[in-house]
């Protein structure tokens, strides 16, 4: 049985950020805990509640939930510290592709399941719940993050950018158009994470040898094993888009 | 009724014409004669950009309104009773719309006669003595809610108190032989062997001038597709319609119709795209029958799809191996006794069965297999790519290398000795032209016994792919031309990955002459009444394609009667092809769309059924994997830096995807051979890695060259000459590694996988000759 706080590594780093995201853009602290600098969107007044702040105020902050329930502990046993969220539902607002959404979530959840569950964007899958295969990456100011290891209160005020944001059938991105090519898909479950981190391991080292596209997807599973069409693909997007510059 | 036709079969530079006898109406075989325009060729799939865009919706993104939310309580004991369960605090939490329990014996009896899960069992009362169910391993299903949200269900299942009577267990393989061990089931935890002879292993063996022996064993391996189990499951019309993970839109159907007492006719399921399945999702499964079960009591759609860590309990794993394989030969290495005595546990199912190379690969007059399954409390087997082969196959090539050393022989040269002689000889083209793409002439100059003795140490190792070809009859399939120019392809089929879609689509564009892209593909639903089975044991195109073809062809002579008036002439006078109707004699055209809008009734459309394999035609799949390898004698790493795979799948449909397939049984099978392995701690008989993390596949870091080469072999037993070819390329890869590795290093590797810490004991010992 999984419970969302108990067993994950706070560290959000994504492989890709190695070869491709400028240093610049790396918003986490020392320990990988993502501060949310972002101003308050307005939509709950609650602003400038990191994570980890967050599981401190409810007396989480070890990793031991335990059998307890988050929603029976009572109020009064909070020691006292930044602003509380939740446990019930509160309203946030997300930049996701380019629009603005406004939606009502528990704390808890993540910005996975908000994306998939609440704005219908299904492209990022739920595979491992735990960070280590890459299937639900999207990308956070222009860093491909684990979406299941990332709550949704910590991205507001960021501008996600998703796979369903990259490119559509009708209009795809060059690295899509790319995959299909070379056959870098088999079931296809792996395949939206593996487009995400490409575009940001791309953005950042437009040309990649074999070696740093192999170090730049190193994050991600495909359980059918088409890695070396995906490092095709990838390397032909290169080509094709260092020809458009 | 029938009649005989000439066809040529063979494979390219060695072709031979063969009378086979076909049903009245069976089109023009595809033989080695045909002359295709687009079968064959290089397609893209027809659903990568949805893939590729996260457009494609598989069973978990599928959303219905006031859909709840589904999770399962599991036991946390590998063996116990439920002695009590109150989950009265549950059902009252805000947001729970309905608690299952499941303490009844017989609670999941019903489910499916294929269920190997032990559950058949437990129905005939074993399991049931003290009125309460047996809870087998550490993951069985103990209860079950459905709430607004899979958190808030989470919640529930935490509130839900269950008083267990812990039993004792056994997980270990070698103590659930012992006697005494904790009884799985009430009659033992071994059960009895399942014996294949032929000839007289006594007299080969004494005729044999060498004869090696040794134990090889495999671990537990976990499919780990990254789709999960699951299901969406809503009453509805007056019966039941489920989205499901599943490789068997049919069997699952009939699963549920079954657990339910539906007239099959009532349950619909469905399933447009599936996150692999790899064998562990055939039926409906627990998941899609508890989901359903909980819809029912909600009264509203319920989704239910499993975490990773219940995906790598319940739902299924390739049992483990311990193999004791003794093979003689004669002085040329002519084999002339092979003896294969296995056992191995698939926790509370069987299938350790691992008897199929050394039964089918090779040819030997003599040959005993053994099979033997063992209970342990631990989940239920499930097939699980080319079940028992790769496993077998380690075991087998590993002594024939031996044996090769033993005679002084090249180990390719000990192979070609004995491969099996079928019809169409692929296997002989495909040692040939893989031994030269891995540079196999190199072999004595490498490794320990090449004189290599510094820190890295490099091998090469071979090993050969069989697979028997299943597929047949029954399969149904319809092919439409709309007169608004629109063809459209239709079966009951599922598409697990591997391509189906896009090769229906390449067979109706190649019989009515436009492109795959512009065929309009339906799979994947029940509902739509045409048969297929499930996809696997690589079945899939053999059995649907012939009738794909079979229905184009209909529907285009419909057509071009329909048609033919416009360009006058005849309906045998005109032909489509290149997006046109054409005269014969290529004087008079039309394009396609243009004819199709002179469509009297507003559709040509056909069904046609897969006719029985031609008598006498067919056999099974052939290939032959050969990886170079490079050895770290300091840290015992292995790395792999190229395999040549050459595999033929009869006709090959897709080059594209058919290449995949082969590259995907290689990568799968590197990642049996270096990294996967189940791990019990035997004292608390819980899974330590059930997660995938430390349960390691293998990644980008791990890849080599991977070199595919499809040898195309014409023997058609079905009119469009497919075969399949999902599992062939898994089988020998873990083979061809650990030989090379045991070249690279001068000692025999005899488990998987081959860790770092195994290549380091191997090396502390002498080398062997």
């Amino acid at each position: 049985m999984r419970d969302r706080r108990d067993d994950r590594p706070e560290d959000e780093r994504h492989p890709a950020d190695d070869t491709g995201a400028p240093a610049d853009a790396a918003a986490g602290d020392a320990d990988g805990t993502v501060e949310d600098a972002a101003a308050d969107d307005g939509s709950d007044g609650a602003g400038g509640v990191s994570r980890r702040d967050f599981l401190k105020g409810l007396g989480v902050g070890g990793g031991a939930v335990g059998a307890g329930l988050l929603a029976a502990r009572p109020a009064a046993a909070a020691p006292p510290g930044p602003r509380r969220l939740g446990p019930g539902p509160v309203s946030i607002s997300l930049q996701v592709n380019g629009r603005t959404r406004t939606l009502s979530i528990e704390p808890r959840v993540t910005l996975l399941d908000a994306l998939r569950d609440r704005l219908d964007l299904t492209g990022a899958k739920e595979v491992c719940d735990r960070g280590s295969c890459g299937a639900c990456t999207v990308l956070v100011d222009g860093r491909p993050v684990y979406a299941c290891m990332m709550l949704a209160l910590d991205a507001r005020g960021r501008a996600i950018t998703t796979i369903e944001g990259i490119g559509t059938p009708e209009k795809p991105h060059p690295i899509q158009q790319a995959f299909v090519e070379k056959d870098a898909l088999q079931c296809g479950f792996c395949t939206p994470g593996f487009v995400v981190a490409a575009r940001a391991l791309l953005d950042g080292r437009p040309r990649p040898t074999l070696d740093e596209v192999r170090e730049g997807l190193a994050g991600h599973v495909c359980r059918c094993g088409t890695y070396t069409r995906v490092f095709e693909a990838v390397l032909a997007a290169a080509g094709r888009r260092g020809g458009a510059s | 009724m029938s009649e005989t036709r000439r066809i040529r079969i063979g494979e390219n530079g060695r072709l031979e014409e063969v009378d086979v006898v076909v049903p009245d109406g069976e089109p023009a075989i595809w033989d080695a004669d045909a002359r295709l325009a687009v079968v064959g060729t290089a397609v893209s799939r027809l659903d990568g950009l949805a893939k590729a865009c996260g457009r494609a919706r598989y069973t978990s993104d599928v959303r219905l309104p006031g859909m709840l939310h589904g999770r399962i309580l599991r036991s946390p004991h590998p063996h116990a009773r439920i002695a009590a369960i109150d989950a009265t605090a549950a059902a009252r939490l805000k947001g729970v719309r309905a608690v299952l329990t499941f303490e009844r014996p017989d609670v999941f009896a019903a489910i499916a006669e294929t269920d190997e899960a032990g559950r058949a069992i437990e129905g005939d009362g074993k399991g049931a003595a003290a009125g309460a169910r047996s809870l087998l391993y550490a993951g069985d299903e103990v209860a079950a809610v459905a709430a607004v949200s899979a958190d808030v269900a989470g919640d529930a299942l935490r509130l839900i108190t269950v008083r267990y009577d812990i039993l004792p267990h056994v997980t270990d393989l070698e103590r659930a032989r012992r006697p005494g061990a904790p009884p799985v089931f009430p009659d033992g935890n071994v059960r009895p062997a399942a014996v294949r002879k032929r000839g007289d292993i006594d007299a080969g063996f004494a005729q044999a001038a060498a004869v090696v022996e040794g134990t090889w064993r495999t671990p537990v391996a976990l499919h780990n597709a990254l789709e999960t189990h699951g299901a969406v499951a809503a009453w509805q019309d007056g019966g039941l319609t489920v989205w499901a993970a599943t490789q068997g839109v049919f069997g699952c159907r009939d699963d549920l119709a079954r657990f339910f007492g539906l007239e099959a006719a009532k349950v619909r399921v469905v399933s447009d795209y599936l996150g692999g399945g790899f064998g562990a999702k055939f039926g409906a499964g627990i998941a899609a029958v508890v989901a359903a079960m909980l819809a029912r009591k909600a009264g509203a759609p319920v989704r239910l799809v499993l975490d990773r860590a219940e995906e790598n309990l319940a739902t299924g794993n390739r049992p483990s191996t311990v193999q004791s394989l003794r093979i003689g030969a004669a002085a040329d290495g002519t084999l002339t006794a092979i003896h294969l005595k296995t056992y191995g546990t698939g926790g509370i199912a069987g299938g350790a069965g691992c008897g199929g190379p050394a039964w089918n690969i090779y040819a030997c007059p003599n040959v005993l297999v053994e099979e033997q399954d063992v209970h342990t409390n631990a989940g239920p087997a499930a097939p699980f790519r080319a079940p028992g082969y790769p496993q077998g196959s380690f075991a087998l090539e590993s002594a024939l290398d031996d044996l090769a050393g033993r005679l002084g022989l090249d180990p390719l040269a000990l192979r070609r000795r004995n491969y099996i002689d079928k019809p169409a000889k692929a296997l002989e083209t495909q040692y040939a032209l893989a031994a030269q793409a891995i540079g196999w002439d190199r072999r004595p100059h490498l490794g320990t016994a090449g004189g290599q003795d510094g820190r890295l140490r490099r091998g090469l190792g071979l090993g050969t792919a069989m697979w028997p070809v299943y597929g047949g009859p029954p399969a149904d399939a319809r092919v439409t031309i709309n007169s608004d120019g629109t063809v459209e392809c239709a079966c009951g089929t599922q598409d697990i990955g591997t391509g189906t879609r896009t090769a229906m689509a390449i067979v109706t564009a190649e019989v009515i002459g436009i492109a795959p892209a512009a065929v309009r593909v339906t799979l994947g639903d029940t509902a739509i009444g045409l048969y297929s089975p499930a996809s696997g044991g690589s079945v899939t195109l053999n059995s649907i394609l012939p009738a794909v073809r079979a229905a184009a062809e209909g529907a285009k002579a419909k057509f071009l009667a329909a048609v033919a008036p416009a360009l006058g002439a005849a309906p045998g006078d005109v032909d489509l092809a290149g997006g046109e109707v054409r005269t014969r004699d290529g004087a008079r055209r039309m394009p396609f769309a243009q004819a199709a809008a002179r469509l009297r009734t507003s559709v040509a459309t056909a069904q046609a059924s897969r006719v029985p394999n031609y008598p006498g035609r067919g056999g099974a799949l052939f290939g032959a994997q050969f990886a170079e390898v490079v050895v770290d004698t300091w840290t015992g790493c292995v790395r792999v830096v190229r395999i040549a795979a050459a595999h033929d799948c009869g006709r090959v449909v897709d080059r594209l995807t058919a290449e995949s397939q082969v590259c995907g049984g290689v990568v799968m099978g590197l990642s049996t051979a270096l990294l996967e392995e189940r791990v019990i701690d035997h004292d608390t008989g819980l899974v330590l890695n059930a997660n995938l993390e430390d349960y390691k596949v293998a990644g980008t870091l791990e890849m080599p060259e991977i070199v595919p080469i499809l040898t195309e072999v014409y023997d058609p037993a079905n009119n469009a000459g497919v075969k399949g070819l999902g599992e062939p390329p898994i089988v020998p890869t873990a083979a061809a590694i650990a030989n090379a590795v045991s070249h690279a290093i001068g000692r025999r590797v005899r488990e998987l996988p081959i860790t770092p810490a195994h290549v380091l004991d191997l090396l502390g010992r002498p080398a062997e000759a």
